[in-house]
This record gives C-alpha cells, sequence and structure tokens, in this order.
C-alpha cells in the first residue's frame, strides 16, 4: 500500500488553477496524467524559470505543480482529439477540467452529457467562478477573484492599496478545495457506486479567508478595513501584538494575553537577555493596566468595549514603544527561539532561503528530491501537506515533459503506431 | 432530519472526536460535518475556544453562543462540555473516542498532554482509529512544541515576507490567513484519503500535519525557485513576474465611493490589445514599449500610469464591467458587505442562514466545493456551548440520568 488513492486514475485537464489539486491526489497516490495542448499548457510560458533550460521545458511553476504527474499532449478540440478523448476517459475514475460552460459547450461536454456517457466518471470542474450565476462566463485571474472574494481588501497598509496575497493563493485555494471534493466524491463512490460531479468556483473557495469580515458586516454592520502591521481582528494596537523590526529582521509576536504566556513571557523574554526594560514595564502606569488585559477573556472583552480602549489607548502606545526598543536590540532567532521555549507567541518573519535551511523542516526531512533526467539535474521539491503514516504516498516522478508519454496512455488504449504518427503529424498531440 | 426528501451525503455516519479550536482545527472538521459527518465537539466552560469569546458579536453581547467568528466555523457540530483536566473528565473523553472513527485536534502538544488525548492513549484506546494532529510545525522536530496562531504561522512560513511592497515592512495579508483554507481543507483532505484507507483495510493511522508544511506547500513557488535556480523573490506589491498590467487602480474618487479598486490582470498578449481597445486607446497596441509581455515588465511603471490614470476616470463597476465584456479579468476590490450582497454569489445561493437558538439567522459561509448527488451543505448551525452534553452523554456514552446529573453536579459535565 502506498497510497490511499493508489487504484484511482486521474485525468487532469486542468488549467493552472487546478495543477495544484491534480498534484495533491498524486501525492496521495493516485495515477495522475496531465492532458495538455499540443502548444503546452500556459504555465509553461510563466516566470520564474530555470536558467539554462528553454521553454517549454523551464517554468519552474510547471514543474512545482506537475510533479508526480505523467504527460501527454492532445487537441481535444480536434475532431480525432475528442473521440480519442472520450477513448481515454472510459480508463479514468476521475476528470478535472476548467472548461466554461461556453468551452463544454463547443466541446459538446456539457455535465449531464459527460455523466451519459461515463456514468462512473466522478466529472470535477474547477473555474474562476463556477458554472453558473450572472458571472460564470467573467475572465478570471488569480488577483481579479482575491479582489472580489473581499480578502484582497483586508490586505495592505491603511492608506494605501488593497495588496494581493503570494503566490496565487487563489489557485491553491481552489485546488485544495477541488481535491477535497474529489477524496469526498471518491468515498461517496466506493460506498453506494453514485459517481457525481464535483464543482470549485475559486472566488468562492476564497471566502472563508475574509476571517471575521463577513460576520463583522452581518451582524454589527461594519465593515473591516485593512490595518496594515497590526493584526486585522484588533481595533486597537495591542502592546506586543504585530510585526517588530529586530537586529537583523523581523519578528511577529502576539504578546498581549490571547494565548501562551503572553506579556508575562514577553516580560520574562526581556528578564532571560537582561535586559532592564522589563523593569521600566513593571513600574506604574504600565503594570496595572498590562496586568488586567493579561488573560484572552479580558482582551477579548476589551475589543467590544470602545470606551475602555479609549482609556488605555495611551498607555498601551507607551508601553508598544519600550516594546519595540526591545526587539530592536537582539536578533530575530534568538528572539523567537528563547521566547517560544518561554511559551512566548513570537515567530521569525521567514523568507524562502530561511525555510530552505529552517531546522525544522529538515529535522522532519520534509524536503525531497527528485531526480529529473529529462531535465537533467537534481532538483529538490517541497514536500506534502500532511504526514499520512499508514499510506505515506511518495512523489519521485519529475513534471512531465510536453508530451513524455504520449505513446504509452496512447498505446495503452489500443492506438497503433501508425495512428499515433498521424496525429502528431496532423498537429492533434 | 433523516426524511426520504433529504439526500444522503458522502460522509454520512463517520463519527469524530473534534477536540480542536480556534480556525484551522474547526474549519477541517465543519467540512466533514457539512459532508454528513456526526461531529462532537468537546469544550470547557472553564477554558473556551477563544473564538466563542471573541467578537463580532451584537453590540453589548457577551453571550459565549453569539460570536459569529465561532459559529461559522463550527455549522452542523454537537458541542458536549466536559472537563478535560480532571480524571473523571479525562475517561469520558476517551469514551469518546472509543466511539469515533476520527479524532482531530490542532492544539499544541502540551495542551494535548494536559486533556489526556496524546495520540499514544488515543490509539491505544481505540487502535482503528484516524488521529489527524495538527499542531503549527508538527509532532516531531526542535520546534514541535512551538506555539502560535495563523498570523504568527503566516510569518514562519512566507506569507509575510512575500505579500506586500519591496520597500515597505513584511506587514502581513490582515488575517490570520492560513487558519481558513490551506490547513483546515489540507487535513480535510488527509482525514478522508485516511478513512478511505480505514474503510478498505480496517487500517487507522495517525495524520502528522505540520500546518508550517501545509501552508508552506500551499505558496511553495519562491521557495522551490530559490532551492533550484537560486532565483531570489522580494514583495512585488500586486505585481507578477508572468503578467502585465497587473495590479489594482483606484476608480474614479467621488463615482460611487471614496476608496472603490478595481484589479485588473493581463495575462496574455491579446487580453492587453483588447485592454487597450476598451481604453479607447488602440495607439498603445503598436507602442514598441508594449508589444510583448517582457516590454510590459520592463515599463510597468508607465504602464500601471496609463491604466490608472484610465481607471481613475470611471466607477469601479464600469471598469468591471466594461473589461469583463471584453473578456479581460477585472473585478471590484469589494468590501465585506458588498461580498454579502453579490448577485453571482446571491444567485448560486453561497450564503446559508440556518437558524440559530440564540443568535437567530446568521450568514455562513457556503462550502468550498460542490457535489451533485450527495452534497456538501450546511443543514444547521453551530452549537450553544454544551448544548448536547446531556444527549451525548446518554444516547452515544449510554450514561443514566443520575450518573449524568451527579457528574454535573461535580462540575466535570455541565
Amino acid at each position: 500500500m502506498v497510497g490511499a488513492l493508489d487504484d484511482i486514475r486521474v485525468l487532469d485537464l486542468s488549467e493552472p488553477l487546478g495543477h495544484y489539486a491534480g498534484y495533491l491526489l498524486a501525492n496521495l497516490g493516485a495515477d495522475v496524467v496531465k492532458l495538455e495542448p499540443p502548444h503546452g499548457d500556459d504555465s509553461r510560458s510563466w516566470a520564474p524559470f530555470l536558467p539554462d533550460l528553454e521553454e517549454p521545458e523551464s517554468s519552474l511553476q510547471f514543474m512545482l505543480l506537475n510533479v508526480g504527474k505523467r504527460g501527454m499532449t492532445l487537441d481535444i478540440y480536434s475532431e480525432t482529439g475528442r473521440k480519442v478523448f472520450l477513448q481515454l476517459l472510459n480508463e479514468f475514475d476521475v476528470l478535472l477540467q476548467s472548461w466554461t460552460p461556453q468551452q463544454m459547450e463547443s466541446l459538446g461536454l456539457d455535465q449531464d452529457t459527460v455523466r451519459g456517457l461515463f456514468p462512473n466518471l466522478i466529472n470535477a470542474s474547477v473555474t474562476g467562478w463556477g458554472l453558473d450565476g450572472p458571472y460564470a462566463s467573467f475572465a478570471y485571474s488569480d488577483i481579479v477573484s482575491l479582489a472580489m472574494a473581499g480578502v484582497m481588501n483586508l490586505s495592505g497598509f491603511e492608506e494605501g492599496p488593497p495588496t494581493q496575497l503570494p503566490d496565487q493563493q487563489g489557485f491553491h485555494c481552489a485546488s485544495i478545495n477541488l481535491a477535497a471534493g474529489v477524496v469526498a466524491a471518491i468515498l461517496e463512490r466506493d460506498a453506494s457506486g453514485i459517481a457525481q460531479d464535483v464543482e470549485v468556483s475559486m472566488h468562492e473557495s476564497l471566502l472563508m479567508a475574509e476571517e471575521t469580515a463577513m460576520q463583522s458586516a452581518d451582524i454589527r454592520g461594519i465593515d473591516r478595513e485593512r490595518t496594515g502591521a497590526a493584526p486585522g481582528l484588533q481595533v486597537i494596537k495591542l502592546p506586543g501584538m504585530g510585526l517588530y523590526a529586530t537586529q537583523d529582521g523581523w519578528v511577529y509576536a502576539m504578546a498581549a494575553g490571547i494565548a501562551g504566556s503572553g506579556f508575562n513571557g514577553l516580560l520574562a523574554l526581556m528578564d532571560l537577555l537582561n535586559d532592564s526594560i522589563a523593569d521600566d514595564l513593571r513600574e506604574e502606569p504600565y503594570a496595572s493596566v498590562m496586568a488586567e488585559f493579561s488573560n484572552s477573556a479580558a482582551v477579548f472583552r476589551l475589543l467590544g468595549d470602545p470606551e475602555r480602549m479609549n482609556e488605555v489607548k495611551e498607555t498601551f502606545a507607551q508601553v508598544d514603544e519600550l516594546v519595540t526598543g526591545f526587539f530592536q536590540k537582539y536578533p530575530k532567532e534568538e528572539l523567537y527561539v528563547e521566547g517560544q521555549k518561554l511559551r512566548l507567541l513570537i515567530g521569525t518573519v521567514n523568507g524562502p532561503q530561511e525555510l530552505s535551511e529552517s531546522e525544522q523542516l529538515n529535522d522532519r526531512d520534509w524536503f525531497r528530491t527528485i531526480n529529473d533526467t529529462g531535465r537533467g539535474r537534481e532538483l529538490r521539491y517541497p514536500g506534502p501537506p500532511w504526514q499520512l503514516k499508514a499510506t505515506p504516498a511518495t512523489l519521485s516522478r519529475p513534471a512531465p515533459l510536453l508530451g513524455e508519454h504520449n505513446e504509452e496512455v496512447f498505446r495503452a488504449i489500443g492506438l497503433g503506431k501508425s495512428e499515433i504518427m498521424e496525429m502528431s503529424e496532423s498537429g492533434v498531440i | 432530519m433523516s426524511n426520504q426528501f433529504v439526500k444522503s451525503r458522502p460522509l454520512d455516519g463517520l463519527k469524530v472526536c473534534d477536540a480542536t479550536w480556534y480556525g484551522a482545527g474547526p474549519i477541517a472538521t465543519r467540512a466533514l460535518a457539512n459532508l454528513g459527518a456526526d461531529v462532537i465537539r468537546i469544550e470547557t466552560e472553564k477554558r473556551p475556544d477563544g473564538l466563542r469569546i471573541a467578537q463580532p458579536k451584537p453590540d453589548g453581547e457577551e453571550s459565549l453562543n453569539q460570536s459569529g467568528y465561532y459559529n461559522n466555523f463550527n455549522a452542523e457540530k454537537r458541542s458536549i462540555t466536559i472537563d478535560l483536566t480532571t480524571e473523571r473528565g479525562q475517561e469520558l473523553g476517551i469514551e469518546l473516542v472509543k466511539w469515533a472513527d476520527v479524532f482531530a485536534t490542532n492544539m499544541t502538544a502540551r495542551a494535548i498532554r494536559k486533556i489526556g488525548m496524546s495520540w499514544e492513549n488515543v490509539q491505544a484506546a481505540n487502535p482503528g482509529i484516524i488521529g489527524l494532529y495538527e499542531p503549527m510545525q508538527g509532532m516531531t522536530g526542535p520546534h514541535s512544541e512551538f506555539q502560535g496562531f495563523g498570523a504568527l504561522l503566516s510569518a514562519i512560513c512566507g506569507v509575510n515576507y512575500l505579500a506586500g511592497n519591496e520597500n515597505e515592512p513584511p506587514i502581513g495579508v490582515g488575517t490570520n490567513y492560513t487558519d481558513y483554507v490551506i490547513n483546515p481543507i489540507h487535513a480535510a483532505v488527509a482525514v478522508m484519503a485516511a478513512v478511505r484507507h480505514k474503510r478498505r483495510t480496517g487500517e487507522g493511522q495517525l495524520i502528522d500535519m505540520s500546518q508550517l508544511e501545509s501552508s508552506v506547500s500551499g505558496m511553495a513557488g519562491a521557495l522551490f525557485a530559490w532551492d533550484n535556480g537560486q532565483i531570489s523573490y522580494e514583495r512585488l506589491g500586486n505585481r507578477v513576474p508572468y503578467a502585465a498590467p497587473h495590479g489594482a487602480y483606484l476608480a474614479n474618487e467621488t463615482g460611487d465611493r471614496s476608496d472603490h479598486w478595481v484589479a485588473i490582470a493581463c495575462m496574455t498578449d491579446f487580453q492587453w490589445l483588447t485592454l487597450s481597445e476598451v481604453m479607447e486607446q488602440p495607439e498603445l497596441a503598436n507602442d514598441p514599449r508594449f508589444v510583448t509581455l517582457r516590454g510590459r515588465k520592463e515599463n510597468e511603471d508607465e504602464l500601471d500610469g496609463i491604466v490608472g490614470k484610465w481607471v481613475n476616470e470611471l466607477k469601479a463597476s464600469d471598469v468591471m464591467n466594461k473589461l469583463q465584456s471584453a473578456s479581460v479579468p477585472a473585478g471590484m476590490v469589494q468590501k465585506a458587505s458588498e461580498v454579502l450582497q453579490d448577485p453571482h454569489l446571491a444567485a448560486r445561493e453561497f450564503y446559508a442562514y440556518p437558524e440559530h437558538v440564540e443568535a437567530g439567522k446568521r450568514a455562513y459561509d457556503g462550502p468550498g466545493f460542490r457535489l451533485s448527488e450527495t452534497p456538501h451543505e450546511i443543514r444547521g448551525a453551530a452549537p450553544l456551548l454544551g448544548e448536547h452534553t446531556w444527549e451525548i452523554c446518554s444516547d452515544v456514552l449510554g450514561m443514566d440520568g443520575d450518573e449524568i446529573g451527579q457528574l454535573i453536579a461535580e462540575q466535570i459535565l455541565y
């Protein structure tokens, strides 16, 4: 047993917003075949590129999200291609696709038609806006979904523009939901024999990420706005909460009394580093105010009490200034490790290099090396999002070269050499 | 709930003992509940889920049952209140573990030990169980005891480093971002995969889900580029390396609202040509600075100036509609109240409004994926704190009324 889905075959026609879903299913042991148009998937031309390789084999994004899949090309809009595609689908349990309603119509493959032709197929759709509703035919992109989902309105400085999230979070959230839908549908099919359609709208997949903004609007009639570096849930800057500059970078701290050792933990960290700022903070007027808000109930209550917030605002600002001065004097890693040992909620702001060298990730052997013979090198990949101890599917197959597995896929459905050659010459594959 | 007109769901009959709290755990088990699982949340009155205390609540309201934050993440679950810091309470917790197919928690290792729910204990009580453990950095390694919330993890996993502008501090994205989709829905996928394995073989298993690994997996582009090409990324604002123009532009300030922005993305040369036509500046199509993506990236400040000037003379909704009519990706930066009223979401009936005894009919986020035959949908509100204590003790744990009453008197149950 290598994976919980080791008997499942997935044909992945999705556009880039669905690539991570196929990757997740491959991580559960499914045999995922990426079907691309003959000129290649769009993301093969997306930067960044491996410096010494040519398109279409050099896009790092394509490699990252398609590792573990086999790859084939087929022009499903051509007559021959469509016929071969339908023949192929007989062999698969799951179809991942990103067709808009218009594309479905031009292919003659709306959901009902596909269901009629392939009663056992799980037909999983991931699109920008879903398959019905007034925006169903809208063009999509990651940033546009972040905007329309209200997530972007919360991100950025108060006075600045709304700011996107990193690395296509719309695509990722859509894909994760798509994978969840597919696995749920597989469970249903296992149990009852019912195969069904899965539908994901990237726009909808992001809405949970509005945090409390939706409920604030619904319950209190208040729209949450951007708050810069202060945690957006808070309507007041709590001392020790948020982003702080250190000697050599940034830390994010949550030293208000909501969890862990809270503000006392921060004082303990100051003591540990023999910093006299702790002594100042133990004096009035700071001490009694900070003591009052040393537990989560008090803090949360404060956040609903504008009057009390107004009273303590100035003291909070003075305390926060002292805290800011403290963090500036020390290296971030020391603040992080020593602080966490004292159960202070604190973390370093890590970039890619720090993550690559992370003691924690490396101690858990999270990264994996894949020998990509087609691209002539070993590549270091991030590990899976989970560790399933009894079914640890491990990816070893590199991302496919364009059309790499055409021959084996077509032969498996009984096409002969001459038919494959013909498709190749006429540009169908 | 069982009547012939109600459709069955994929996880009907699955039993989940839920010792999660805050976001990344409860949202995972909510997905299971909305797929039909019977999810029992163990809570305590001594130390309630922080989200029960948190805003938003109606003005002046302090009830632990009125938080929209908590309620949204716990639709359709049952709630039992047990004091798991007592010996008898822990025994009852373990009885629920014996009942369950899945045990779920996102507490830190320390908190888990305190309530007697370590994997060793859970597995010993129920060898076939699936254990979802979702601590911030996993169950092993030098940082396995470290703790935090989503906003803190967002710093550690790279969100902050990559979001925002290069010359400004890494402020993050204003929320506990990783708590809401990446971590909980990854966890739901992992649990369902383990359920499949259990149904096929009878074998349960441990899912050691480091929220750090899960989060990095869901945004690994910059890390992968660094590891394999020594390409280093900085914060890019609203730009991306593979498209231009790509950003948020301020609409006419007096048009419809004082600060309405529009996101526009041209992913292809053709979309750029179309944009220049919609802007009624067809001469841009032949402007050598902008013909190729490379040119547009090299002259992006000028490009953004041109697009920004055009947007700034129009209402945000007009910009969106004009561009979308021409198939150029564009959308307003909506505020939450606008999202709630979004005509597209309304037509798709995204939001659910289940009746809650105390809070009334409030909006709940709909499911992140839909199933055509055995639906993923919200059929009930969040539980009141301890709402189902009596029925769970009686129906699930088989206790009689005297015993339940006695434990309530001893404040082991509430």
